[in-house]
């Protein structure tokens, strides 16, 4: 018996290394295997038109990874995407796709449609970063940034910097993206992505073609504006200040630099850079059958981190506290973006502040009072403080 | 009298098999039918479990013969062969759903290139290789599993956590009570482990307060999957109906995955590696019930029932949503029966027969 | 064939069946009766031959019987032998026989003197601080050793002698104490049972006495220090010593004897749960490692971080062999190295690393026939496999077939091969004692020198994964007295 035991071993280990030397189970080459890095996708009439940024791994050890651009057409955008590999030969691998960009032209119409492809399929990452390009999606791939050969890893410096260190930019991912779509609010955002296009002033840093590929282009990006969305329609847009203020309520902060213009010091305006120590953060729902609250609050300790006036360094040492002034006029400013944000809210439909989450999971006897109107009957209640040491 | 298990085997096999094969879709399951109000649905489940736990841990403080000779001395030689019989079914139909969306979780998240034949027969020969052991191995495993499964769970779940929104399970009950039981009722296939609690009856000895360490150790697990409910949900929310592979899913959100790449792997690997005896132990009850019924050889039971096994998910891969269909209509019924109504049954039986013998597993 | 009192018809009987030109029979005579003592000329003591033998009985006086000759010799190991089966026998064993006409019984005696090798350190377990005694090929000096560290009535020897033609002594080792008598009954009973032409070495009687003889991992313990077989046996294992072979056998064997090391016991417990943590990952990372980067490379990528992919992809770029024959070729190179270097004399096999590690793992490199980072895995994974050198050998074995199985099946074929060897070794028993004790089943006791290592001071009792009679090594309640 055990000597059968042993034959049926032996069986097994020469059909596994039968296998093992003939590679027969359909294997792709992993040379062959494009590895994609990001996705731009752009609209036309009828179909989508997908571009792929594809990391290309360079044979010399001390140079950096090149990029290709390859696109494909398709009714569907996994039919672009299947296009692109019947012309190239390549099998995109998905996977390691951090970044999809969509272009203008999808904003118009459900981008769900679009996103819900890349929420459903196991062969890209759900949590790869989604914005929204100024133009066309194509457009921010082709472009060459001098932060990184490969455009996408330049754009996901931007976008990917870690949300309690800056709140400059409004990152989402397409789980989230595809969670608050099919939320009670269906109410969504994403960044919008615009190219700054770079002078190069500096005489002594001209450089010849070969040299100015192998450092990158002149272009870089700007992200702090933020698309929001209604049902997967493009409805409105934040500002900067806007965006700013959004994330400062939303999420936790440190370290974040918070501008304060105009500060009244002995007749001279003063501009104040303020570091954001800790945010302290509330919002939520008072119902009742005749009121509708929606109670932000925000509460700032800072410290200065810069400011534009002589004197500043004589009273350092003088008050430990931050000046009452540049306290109010701090507080003044932030109590104004809150209140245009929550107008751009009400204006636009978009609940990207989730008020109709609130009214369901805290308030949810006045659920079905409220909620197809909610977001026109709510009265905000802001109450923002800040303190901090110079 | 030779006991074949500790009590501490007894305890670290439910908590190193209990929770992990509810990781995988079930979630997705219930989310489908209870929304926020999943982890409600997972408790009802629950409750049932430990009530039948506790009268079968009754059964074994007071009998001295295992479960075999339990059946014998109250209904017969053919009456219990009856009862093995039932208990077969149930453990055959309880393994065929686990395992064939384990099949398709490994064919389209671990794979892209591989037929799934290949792949996923494997698992078939190490079963059957399992399948042939004593009852002590189980013991033994478990000594060795609960480490990998507490890995596994405790990587995974702080990985999770931090980004799940807690109260989007809010609020309680807004689903109602229907919608919840539907929500039990359609993953009531993932539980009813107390059965296999049937078959250690006699098998070790209870000693004072083994009945609480035995129930503790069935209730921790447990409580941990329903807390894993709140979790899912609160990390997927409106889309966690959607999630059909929650468990590869739930961690890669997190900033660190972001930065140093998908080591939440490790702890999949760890699960993946306990969910395959978790999937294995229905063909292990099956055979060995088999065994009993018809007293053959074990390797020859584990052979048929590993074979049979492996033909239904290999050859009705394409049907398997009728078989879902109908084992959540019908196989449920038997569940129920063998997994809670027939255990709670055993509390009222003669328990003692004049030999006080254990047959031999 | 009785001994009669003619010793012309004992020589014949004798001389017909002990034809070999290293027999001497050398004709004496004793109060003008013959003799003849009859030695292995290269073994013998002659001159104790001469002094404890022969000058005792020349004065003999009056008449000549055989208690009156018993007597008389010196040689403290004697025997009164009375068959020509039992003479042969005795004379092959490399003792001296002695025969006298009228005397219808032959007498043995113990004075051989063998060439034995110098008591050295052992080369398979160097330590730094510690004995370095090691065991030799005579089992003589090997129980003397052990007779030195344990100087108790309680440890007790048995001599056996196994095979047909090579007669090979051995001696069960034990502390009749400790030790659970059934193991010995059992263990005696087996090495009773081998019948087999000749045991040349320990490993032979390792082999014949495991109960799965076609198992892959070892089920008999071995050591080449005393001090070592001296701890093991002090906690209810019994030792075999194999004359000829330098390695006494264990028994009941556990896996985790192989990952503590005898420096784990004098250097601090500190340092020693690190080298076994440290030798634990190892043997994970040796056997998982090549088969894991195989499977990564060919089925899931998405495992590999991506810069690490980029790399991957960069080096691997115009290689002719797929990733597992590429893994597989460069393993098959590491291990026709190893066997060279350890056949070869050492100065070629200084030579052999040279050529072979550097040389030929560069320029296969740079001729582009395999790719740095699996050669990287190859090398770290062979360094990582002699932190445990006594299961080198089947771990390496083990490497290759998780190696197949990655490359064929992918990762859940290797999850899947890990539950089927973890399957396998906790339902692996030998001598009644699971290969996996204390960690399955758990002994919890015992687990204060698994890969944990507890201070001396934890360690009260003596294992409970081997049975034993007497359960308490030391009392600390004493000793805080």
């Amino acid at each position: 018996m055990k000597l059968v035991h042993a034959k049926i071993a032996m069986l097994i280990t020469l059909l596994l290394s039968a296998i093992f030397f003939t590679n027969d189970f359909g294997l792709i080459d992993i040379e062959k295997t494009a590895i994609v890095t990001a996705i731009a996708i752009d609209q036309t009439d009828d179909e989508y038109s997908v571009s792929m940024e594809i990391a290309v791994p360079e044979s010399n050890k001390l140079a950096e990874n090149k990029k290709a651009l390859l696109s494909g057409k398709g009714k569907t955008v996994s039919g672009a995407i299947r296009d692109m590999g019947d012309t190239s030969g390549w099998y995109p691998k998905l996977y390691f796709c951090n970044l999809i960009i969509l272009g203008q032209s999808v904003a118009q119409n459900n981008v769900i449609k679009v996103l819900d492809y890349f929420a459903k399929t196991l062969r890209i990452q759900d949590s790869a970063t989604v914005v929204l390009a100024e133009n066309t999606a194509k457009e921010l791939l082709e472009s060459t940034s001098p932060l990184d050969n490969i455009s996408s890893f330049a754009l996901q410096k931007i976008l990917l910097k870690n949300p309690g260190f800056d709140n400059d930019v409004a990152n989402i991912d397409v789980k989230t993206f595809c969670a608050d779509y099919y939320s009670k609010n269906a109410s969504s955002l994403m960044p919008k992505v615009s190219i700054i296009r770079q002078e190069n002033t500096d005489n002594s840093n001209q450089t010849t073609k070969d040299e100015s590929t192998k450092t990158g282009g002149n272009t870089v990006f700007n992200a702090t504006k933020t698309a929001l969305f209604k049902n997967g329609k493009l409805v409105g847009e934040l500002n900067e200040n806007q965006t700013f203020i959004y994330n400062l309520i939303m999420h936790p902060s440190k370290e974040t630099a918070l501008k304060v213009n105009g500060v009244d010091e002995a007749g001279e305006k003063t501009d104040y850079l303020l570091t954001v120590v800790d945010n302290k953060r509330k919002i939520s729902l008072g119902a009742d059958r005749y009121n509708l609250d929606l109670n932000i609050s925000l509460n700032l300790f800072c410290r200065i981190a810069d400011q534009n006036s002589k004197q500043s360094k004589t009273t350092y040492t003088e008050n430990e506290y931050m000046d009452i002034k540049i306290i109010k006029k701090a507080e003044e400013q932030l109590y104004n973006d809150i209140n245009s944000l929550i107008e751009v809210s009400k204006t636009s439909g978009c609940d990207f502040l989730r008020v109709n989450d609130l009214l369901y999971r805290y308030c949810h006897k006045y659920y079905p009072v409220y909620k197809d109107s909610y977001l026109s009957v709510f009265t905000p209640k802001i109450s923002v403080s800040v303190s901090g040491q110079k | 009298m030779k006991f074949q298990l500790k009590t501490r085997q007894v305890c670290l096999f439910f908590i190193a098999f209990l929770p992990v094969s509810k990781l995988f879709t079930m979630p997705s399951i219930i989310a489908g039918c209870a929304s926020e109000d999943m982890w409600i649905s997972t408790l009802i489940n629950l409750l049932l479990d430990l009530i039948t736990l506790s009268f079968v841990l009754w059964t074994c403080k007071k009998t001295k013969t295992d479960f075999f000779g339990l059946l014998e001395l109250n209904f017969g030689k053919l009456g219990s062969k009856i009862i093995l019989l039932l208990y077969f079914f149930t453990f055959f139909f309880k393994a065929l759903l686990p395992i064939n969306q384990q099949k398709t979780y490994v064919e389209l998240t671990l794979y892209e290139t591989l037929p799934s034949f290949l792949n996923f027969l494997p698992f078939f020969l190490v079963s059957f290789f399992f399948c042939c052991k004593r009852i002590r191995v189980l013991g033994r495993v478990a000594d060795i599993f609960w480490v990998i499964t507490l890995i596994g769970l405790i990587l995974i779940f702080l990985l999770s956590f931090t980004n799940s929104d807690f109260s989007a399970v809010l609020p309680i009950g807004a689903q109602g009570f229907i919608n919840q039981s539907k929500g039990a009722f359609y993953s009531f296939n993932w539980f009813g482990d107390c059965a296999y609690l049937m078959f250690f009856i006699g098998q070790f000895q209870v000693k004072k307060n083994d009945c609480v360490k035995v129930f503790l150790s069935y209730l921790i697990p447990g409580l941990f999957v329903v807390f894993f409910m709140i979790i899912f949900y609160g990390v997927f929310t409106s889309i966690a109906f959607r999630q059909i592979f929650a468990l590869t899913e739930i961690s890669k959100y997190t900033i660190v995955i972001n930065n140093i790449g998908r080591f939440d792997y490790v702890g999949i690997i760890c699960i993946l590696a306990s969910n395959f005896f978790a999937l294995a132990l229905p063909l292990y009850f099956a055979s060995l019930t088999l065994n009993k019924i018809f007293n053959i050889k074990p390797w020859i039971c584990s052979l048929i029932v590993n074979g049979l096994t492996c033909f239904c998910v290999l050859a009705f891969a394409e049907h398997f949503a009728s078989i879902e269909k109908f084992l959540s209509v019908y196989g449920n019924a038997l569940f129920f029966i063998t997994a809670n109504v027939l255990p709670i049954i055993t509390c009222v039986l003669k328990k003692e027969n004049k030999e006080n013998e254990v047959s031999a597993c | 064939m009785k001994i009669t009192s003619s010793l012309d018809k004992n020589q014949r009987a004798l001389k017909s069946q002990l034809e070999s030109d290293d027999i001497t029979f050398l004709p004496v005579s004793i109060k003008k009766r013959k003799g003849t003592i009859i030695f292995l000329k290269d073994i013998a003591d002659k001159k104790s031959v001469g002094e404890l033998v022969l000058k005792p009985i020349k004065d003999l006086n009056g008449n000549i019987t055989v208690k009156k000759l018993e007597n008389a010799f010196l040689s403290p190991e004697k025997k009164t032998v009375d068959t020509v089966e039992q003479l042969i026998e005795e004379i092959m064993l490399g003792n001296t026989a002695f025969l006298l006409d009228g005397i219808d019984v032959a007498f043995s005696f113990d004075l051989k003197v063998f060439e034995k090798r110098a008591i050295t350190e052992p080369p398979t377990s160097a330590v730094i601080k510690g004995p370095r005694e090691g065991f030799v090929e005579s089992i003589a000096v090997n129980v003397s050793l052990m007779r030195r560290r344990i100087k108790s009535p309680s440890l007790k020897i048995e001599n056996l002698t196994i095979g047909k033609f090579s007669k090979t002594p051995v001696a069960l080792c034990y502390i009749s104490e400790v030790v659970d008598p059934s193991l010995v009954k059992a263990l005696r009973q087996k090495l009773k049972n081998i019948d087999i032409d000749a045991v040349l070495d320990s490993s032979y009687v390792a082999k014949l006495i495991g109960e799965h003889q076609t198992s892959l991992f070892k089920q008999v313990g071995n050591t080449e220090k005393p001090d070592i077989l001296s701890a093991k046996i002090l906690e209810g294992r019994v030792a075999i010593f194999v004359d000829g072979s330098p390695i006494a056998l264990t028994v009941p064997y556990l896996l985790v004897e192989d990952f503590q090391s005898p420096s784990d016991y004098y250097n601090s417990p500190y340092s020693a749960n690190m080298a076994r943590s440290l030798r634990l990952l190892s043997v994970m990372v040796s056997i998982l490692l090549p088969a894991f980067f195989v499977a990564s490379e060919l089925f899931h990528l998405q495992l590999i971080p991506l810069s690490f992919l980029l790399t991957i992809v960069n080096s691997i770029k115009g290689i002719p062999l797929s990733p597992s024959f590429e893994m597989f070729f460069t393993l098959l190179i590491f291990e026709i190295l190893n066997e060279a270097s350890v056949r070869m004399p050492r100065y070629v096999g200084m030579v052999v690393s040279i050529v072979g590690g550097l040389v030929l793992g560069e320029t296969a490199v740079n001729a582009g026939i395999i790719s740095a980072p699996t050669l990287m895995i190859v090398a770290f994974s062979g360094i990582c496999l002699f932190t445990v050198p006594e299961l080198e050998q089947v771990f390496s074995i083990i490497r290759l077939l998780f190696l197949f199985i990655g490359g064929s099946l992918g990762g859940y074929g290797l999850i899947l091969a890990i539950c089927f060897l973890i399957i396998y070794l906790v339902s692996f028993e030998s001598f009644n004692t699971p290969l996996m004790a204390p960690f399955s089943p758990i002994v919890k006791e015992d687990l204060k020198d698994g890969i944990y290592k507890g201070f001396l001071c934890e360690q009260v009792y003596r294992p409970k994964s081997i049975k034993n009679v007497n359960a308490k090594r030391q009392n600390i309640k004493e000793m805080k007295k």
